[in-house]
């Protein structure tokens, strides 16, 4: 079965529009996004959890990720556990400033001097915390950390298909019993099953299905169409792949 | 006399693309700068958890969501938080209808963003006026 590698951190930012500490939350989350970290980090909107799709509620399994908030209600935080996954780090904007004895910021829709610089503050420390958790093998089926001897070896990973927010979980859309489904991360779980050389066979259906479960509740009644969909759609998947590689 | 209830403006929180931007800046210039006496924000963060209080302002008061893309989180997270939508904007229809500004930029917006924020807040207004019986006194 696939332990599908690790590949960004997500930063979800409680992006407050009441409070200054909002604002200096949703803006450190874009320098980390935009300029310290671009190429390790990904985020979604928060309402995304209620408001989205599946793809969008497995956002914190798949990616261990780093909740930024503006004050101790933590919204961003319980909101990413209660809808998603326990983030695997948080920051409180708030609580920062009280520790480390920094200035309070003023202005929501413009920040004043002070809040310019705790956007500096609170996104360096997120960046040190993307840093540290890159450094962690990251299990997108236990949406944990694994310990380190379980650790698989490193495995780059393309970016495929994003969903709509841009959060860079990969889905598919496939016909189930004239239904259209969304399943996440399919085309990573066909991508590391052609790369194990995976043949499109009736053993490699049977793990290819446990993996899909993994990620995609399946409901009873639909597990033989929902199987005949993943086997059509790895078929293609398959020859798409061999014939692009001779 | 019973106390009459601010127009509550909730706009996207979105962080992936300028149109939420454009939202949240339109909600500051309508609360902050046009019409701070009769509007005040309520952060969708605070309705994404359930935050009592912020679902008790829902009640009985009038509401504009602005939203940011076609998943319209705004408008659903609050008739999902007990609210009452009256009017719903979004600026994507907005850029549609003036497709010569371009908005760039999340942190910042570029001045065409800039621009599309001024004219979905001045549609805003016009529906606060309008909820509030001041449209005629602020023609």
């Amino acid at each position: 079965m696939p332990e599908l590698a690790q590949m960004k951190v997500g930063i979800i930012s409680c992006s407050g529009e009441e409070l200054p500490e909002g604002t200096v939350s949703r803006l450190a989350a874009l320098k980390v996004l935009e300029e310290l970290r671009p190429g390790e980090t990904v985020t979604i909107c928060l309402p995304l959890f209620l408001a989205g799709g599946e793809g969008d509620r497995a956002f914190a399994k798949f990616y261990p990720t780093i909740a930024i908030d503006g004050c101790d209600k933590r919204c961003a935080y319980r909101a990413t556990e209660k809808y998603s996954n326990t983030p695997a780090a948080g920051i409180v904007v708030s609580n920062l400033i009280k520790e480390q004895g920094l200035q309070e910021p003023t202005g929501c829709r413009r920040l004043d001097q002070n809040g310019l610089a705790l956007v500096d503050v609170i996104a360096e420390q997120a960046a040190e915390k993307v840093d540290a958790l890159l450094g962690k093998p990251w299990s997108r089926r236990q949406g944990q950390f694994i310990p380190s001897a379980d650790a698989p070896e490193e495995k780059p990973e393309p970016i495929q298909a994003t969903c709509s927010c841009g959060s860079g979980i990969p889905i598919q859309k496939l016909l189930v019993d004239d239904q259209e489904m969304t399943f996440v991360a399919l085309p990573l779980i066909f991508q590391e099953f052609i790369d194990n050389g995976k043949s499109p066979t009736e053993a490699t259906l049977e793990e290819l299905m446990s993996a899909v479960r993994l990620y995609n509740p399946i409901a009873p009644q639909l597990e033989a169409a929902t199987t005949a969909a993943i086997d059509e759609a790895y078929r293609s998947f398959w020859n798409n792949e061999r014939g692009q590689n001779g | 006399m019973m106390a009459i209830k601010k127009v509550v403006i909730v706009p996207c929180s979105g962080v992936g693309k300028p149109f939420g931007t454009i939202t949240r800046e339109a909600a500051y210039q309508v609360t902050e700068d046009d019409r701070p006496e009769d509007t005040r924000i309520i952060p969708l963060s605070l309705l994404v958890l359930g935050d009592e209080e912020a679902q008790a302002a829902l009640v009985g008061a009038e509401v504009i969501s602005i939203d940011g893309c076609a998943l319209i989180c705004a408008t659903k997270m609050v008739q999902e938080s007990g609210g009452k939508v009256s009017r719903s904007f979004n600026s994507m229809e907005i850029y549609r209808a003036n497709r010569d500004l371009k908005p760039k930029g999340i942190a910042e917006l570029n001045e065409a963003g800039l621009e599309l924020a001024n004219k979905l807040a001045k549609q805003v207004d016009q529906t606060v006026d309008e909820l509030t019986g001041k449209a005629e006194e602020n023609a």
